[in-house]
């Protein structure tokens, strides 16, 4: 384990070492600095906090990934997640190194891929369950709904930030924008993924209003959502009305599709205080929860360190929340702030949904816990949105 | 507007600035709300929830307990167990795809598909989470099948287990009985007692009567499973379990009985030609059954577990009853059997003498009926009336006593009261007295005179005439009918040893006995008796009493089945006597239902019965020769005093020929030496 780490630690620092000669040009250091050598500029201005919650984070979710699939016939995707990681490693040093302002101008092409991404998926798609959330480039697939996420948190920062610094937008203009951003909402709700759709919307939702300077147009379009849930509903499919329902009622239907939810809660529940040892939750090793480790790996993770393990998970997640919002707060610019509001919304309801769903607060749907889920697309789409912040972050400093 | 430029603010983000304290409420909100589950789940409920997934992983399955044997006197079993294929399910987990599944898989009937929904269905009533028994005493290839498919199956599973066998087929089968599954309403009356509910129970004969020796107790094992009920390895268990992981079950007590199984297959061979019959042989010394046979029989080996409901309809629809114990639980008119009531109860009185003669003349008429005797005999003396079984006889003689006096001797020698074999819910048959008649309608002197001859309302069962015959074969001791020899462990000690019980002992006058045997020992052996020459044995000296009667013709003319040789309004042919005539051993009782006349037909099958005994049977018995002299060991057999075990038989009579099987027996024993004669 530690030597996993040690490789992550090791593959971070070489990577920001090449971003670093890379971006050497871009970074804006305080006056102060200049004139002090490559290597302390370069502690100076990287995020090292947001680095190390990173990797307390990744290092607690291989353990537990370990946990979950050692000796069954999925242990082969540990390496892979480490393989994963170090592909968003990568990824995370790219994103820092290249300037978020860059990125934003290439938003919407970026929404235009990820829709026609989710167009692909959603007509000749290939998925589990009955719904299809992958797309397939040669031997490479990827779930585009993580995609969409990453391109809409970039689009609605450069349409904020349009808007925003007294440019006035015209209506013509601006609702097609809108409407624009509601098409990825809907392809993901076709998929069928209404876990990924809501949790769109609530993204959406969080970062207007956070950032919206006039709160009541977003109060008016709440309210006629609301008044869309029967109209919803009725096109919903079977599985996803009995996953609603099984939610409202778990001890309805103990086999079907409650089963899941109370297995779940059983594991938690089972850990006590200080959990039943690593690799010695019975729950998770004699598979009582299926797929644990993408949907379900926070009950994993409760079972064995127990409530102590759990609030230090949530303590870390919570940590990075508040680090991602100070560093909206410190950034240099409206943009910056923004992009770090939509990633702290992003990470913020991937947590919550996927927590309360293994408490049983909500229906179970497939919205992965950030860095402890595995699954490449999430991943490296954390990576990525986490590199935006240390983007944000590194470039805090003068103009 | 949606957006408006905004006037004022810092660098960053002034909105958030703004909103920054809902920010927080909001984090530490719906974060404290999660914390607070936690603690919910983890830390007040942590116990139940602990437990629960213990339950998920932790399985119980009962260990079968090995069922006592039941044994005759010599050790050869009647009942044991073989191992056999089970197959279990868990209630909880056997969906209608599994059960499709498994069919499929075994070709299963629908019989079977029944059966196992209908235990599955028990099962889920009582402990959903419990393996139960499926389908018992599976071929092979069925438990193969399912081994091989266990990913696909999951809880089903297949366990090596002992299974009740009967190694004599349908020998004894009443006696011992057979095993069929419990029903819930006697799961419910016996909970507690150690019954889970899928298992057989002893449903008749012995195996009913003596469960709770014979079944021991059940084991109990507790294993670890993953979640698609594959069973986790030993060392994962040891770590998951707490406390025992198996209690091994306790065998049950064999049980080591009177009856003899070679006699008791010579009686079945006896009467294998007669479509229904009963017999009973009795140890005249102890009262212990050495052979009890009821005819038609059933085989246990189907009975348990393996009856198709095609077969038990046939069963069933026999007009024989073949469920119905004709040794203990049937009562039929004893006819001429039982003359020897109204003989004693005569002579006790003093209305009767050995030498009085009454002249039969075919028939009497009392209060307008007439009464037909079997032949217009003339005068006979009473031994020549037991000879020849005259019916005027006894009629005039029971006038003398009457109906009452007869009734006190038949009760005195077990007549109308249970047996207390306690078997197949024996019968206490009637005896009528003046107030049962009186009681019903009237008394008439006619139901005397029907007594008399063991005809009219007197029912008796198959073993109470053995018994009533024992004791006059041994001078008056009634017994209590004895079948369990005793207890033993299956280590072979002993737990309960039970010895003969005495019933009563009857007063009975030697010199009247005397004058009964010597009538009796006529009927076989002296022409014109009833029973000769059908049951005069060269081999073994046989005294007894022939007996035919009739039938009250009740039935309604119902369809029944036609069976060759029977026919429900013939006549019961009886046989009742002992072996040897002068130093009786056994007492033997054999009733042919409808078969015809008891001489002809009861007579020979009891004469089979008995020189089987006597030359088959009897010398395994007798006591063990004493040790060899020192003589004898230096010379061996050269010295060896020549006792033969058995008499040696005479050579046979001109107008019978002997069985060749018995000449084969006879054939090989030692030359007759004059001497040697006992």
């Amino acid at each position: 384990m530690s030597l996993v780490v040690a490789i992550l630690a090791v593959a971070l620092i070489f990577g920001l070492r090449i971003y670093v000669r890379m971006a050497r040009d871009d970074i804006g250091l305080p006056r102060q600095h200049i004139g002090m050598s490559r290597w302390r500029r370069f502690r100076a201005s990287v995020d090292w906090v947001l680095v190390a919650i990173l990797i307390a984070i990744c290092a607690l979710g291989l353990l537990n990934l370990y946990s979950a699939v050692h000796g069954t016939k999925h242990a082969g995707k540990f390496a892979q997640q480490v393989k994963f990681m170090l592909v968003g490693t990568g990824a995370f040093a790219l994103a820092t190194a290249i300037d978020y302002r860059a990125l934003l101008r290439l938003a919407w092409l970026g929404l235009g891929l990820a829709v026609i991404a989710l167009l692909i998926v959603d007509l000749v798609g290939r998925g589990a369950k009955g719904s299809e959330r992958w797309v397939y480039v040669g031997a490479v697939g990827g779930q585009p709904s993580e995609i969409a996420k990453l391109a809409v948190i970039l689009v609605l920062t450069k349409l904020i930030q349009d808007t925003s610094g007294g440019a006035k937008m015209s209506w013509k203009a601006l609702v097609p924008r809108v409407v624009a951003l509601v098409i990825p909402v809907l392809l993901i709700a076709l998929q069928p993924d209404l876990g990924n759709a809501t949790l769109l919307t609530l993204i959406m939702l969080t970062i207007g209003f956070l950032a919206l300077r006039d709160l009541w147009p977003m109060v008016y379009t709440l309210f006629a959502m609301f008044l869309a849930i029967p109209i919803l509903w009725e096109t919903m499919h079977d599985y996803q009305k009995s996953r609603i329902l099984a939610f409202l009622d778990p001890s309805a239907d103990p086999n079907g599709t409650g089963w899941h939810t109370r297995q779940s809660i059983a594991a938690v529940g089972s850990g006590k205080i200080l959990g039943k040892g690593f690799m010695h939750g019975t729950q998770n090793q004699f598979q009582f929860l299926p797929e644990h480790w993408t949907d379900f790996p926070f009950s994993v993770w409760a079972e064995e360190w127990g409530f102590v393990g759990s609030l230090l998970l949530l303590s870390m997640f919570a940590f990075l929340l508040v680090w991602i919002l100070n560093v909206a707060l410190r950034s240099r610019d409206h943009a910056g702030s923004l992009l770090c509001l939509g990633v702290a919304a992003m990470t913020f309801w991937h947590v919550v949904i996927n927590v309360a769903m293994v408490l049983g607060m909500a229906p179970v749907v497939g919205v992965t816990l950030p860095f402890i889920s595995y699954g490449g697309s999430s991943l490296v789409c954390f990576f990525v949105a986490m590199g935006l912040v240390s983007s944000v972050s590194l470039r805090r400093h003068g103009y | 507007m949606l957006v408006r430029g905004a006037g004022a603010g810092g660098p960053s983000s002034p909105e958030l600035v703004g909103r920054l304290r809902w920010v927080v409420l909001v984090l530490l909100f719906v974060f404290g709300a999660l914390i607070v589950r936690l603690w919910q789940l983890q830390i007040l409920r942590g116990d139940s929830y602990f437990q629960l997934t213990v339950q998920n992983v932790v399985k119980e399955r009962y260990l079968p307990s090995i069922r006592g044997k039941i044994l005759d006197r010599h050790g050869v079993p009647l009942a044991e167990n073989r191992p056999a294929f089970n197959i279990y399910a868990v209630p909880r987990t056997f969906s209608p795809d599994l059960a499709s599944e498994l069919r499929h898989l075994l070709g299963l009937s629908d019989e079977e598909m029944a059966k196992v929904k209908e235990r599955i269905a028990a099962g889920g009533k009582r402990a959903p989470k419990l393996p139960v028994i499926i389908l018992e005493d599976q071929p092979r290839e069925r438990a193969a099948r399912v081994e091989q498919e266990r990913f696909r199956l999951p809880d089903i599973e297949v366990h090596h287990e002992p299974y009740r066998y009967y190694p004599q087929g349908a020998l004894a089968a009443h006696l011992v009985g057979y095993m069929s599954q419990m029903t819930p309403e006697e799961l419910r009356r016996l909970a507690g007692s150690g019954y889970t509910g899928d298992e057989l129970v002893g449903r008749y004969g012995l195996e009913a009567m003596w469960e709770n020796y014979l079944r021991g107790k059940k084991g109990k094992e507790r294993y670890a499973v993953d979640a698609n009920g594959h069973r986790l390895d030993e060392a994962t268990a040891a770590g998951l379990i707490e406390g025992e992981r198996q209690t091994d079950p306790v065998a049950g007590y064999n049980l080591v009985l009177t009856l003899d199984v070679e006699l008791q297959k010579i009686a079945e061979r006896a009467v294998a030609p007669y479509p229904a019959a009963a017999v009973a042989v009795i140890d005249v010394e102890t009262g212990r059954i050495l052979a009890l046979v009821s005819k038609p029989a059933f085989d246990p080996n189907v009975m348990t577990g393996h009856l198709t409901k095609a077969e038990e309809k046939f069963l069933e629809d026999d007009p024989r009853k073949p469920f119905i114990d004709k040794t203990v639980r049937a009562q039929y008119p004893p006819g001429s059997i039982y003359k020897f009531v109204t003989t004693l109860a005569a002579l006790e009185d003093g209305v009767a003498q050995e030498d009085e003669k009454i002249d039969c003349k075919g028939s009497i008429v009392r209060s307008g009926t007439t009464f037909h005797c079997t032949a217009a005999h003339g005068p006979l003396d009473l031994s020549q009336a037991l000879q020849h079984s005259c019916n005027v006889y006894f009629w005039t003689l029971s006038e003398r006593v009457g109906l009452d006096r007869m009734a006190q001797v038949a009760n005195e020698y077990g007549f109308g009261a249970r047996t207390g074999l306690g078997l197949n819910g024996d019968s206490p048959g009637r005896v009528p007295t003046k107030t049962w008649y009186e009681q019903r309608t009237r008394f008439k002197i006619g139901y005397t005179i029907n007594s008399a001859t063991g005809q009219g309302d007197v029912e008796v069962t198959v073993l109470q005439m053995a018994m009533a015959y024992t004791a006059l074969a041994n001078g008056g001791t009634l017994f209590v009918p004895q079948v369990v020899d005793r207890v033993v462990r299956a280590d072979g000690a002993s737990v309960i040893s039970y010895q003969p019980q005495v019933q009563r002992q009857i007063q009975i006058p030697p010199e009247h006995l005397a004058i009964l045997k010597r009538g009796l020992w006529r009927v076989v052996n002296e022409p014109g008796g009833t029973a000769y020459p059908y049951a005069t044995s060269d081999i073994v000296s046989i005294t007894g009493k022939t007996g035919t009667a009739e039938v009250k013709a009740k039935r309604s003319k119902k369809e029944i089945q036609e069976i060759r040789g029977w026919h429900p309004s013939g006549t019961h042919a009886w046989f009742a006597g002992w072996a040897p005539s002068d130093h009786p051993e056994v007492a033997v009782v054999v009733l042919i239902e409808h078969g015809g006349t008891g001489g002809k037909v009861a007579g020979p099958v009891a004469k089979q019965i008995l020189e089987g005994w006597w030359t088959k049977v009897r010398p395994h018995n007798l006591p063990p020769a004493p040790p060899p002299t020192l003589m004898n060991r230096v010379f061996g057999d050269l010295l060896r005093p020549i006792t033969p075990a058995i008499q040696p038989p005479a050579p046979p009579t001109d107008d019978q020929e002997p069985d060749s099987e018995e000449l084969e027996e006879s054939a090989e024993p030692v030359p007759p030496e004059p001497e040697d004669e006992p």
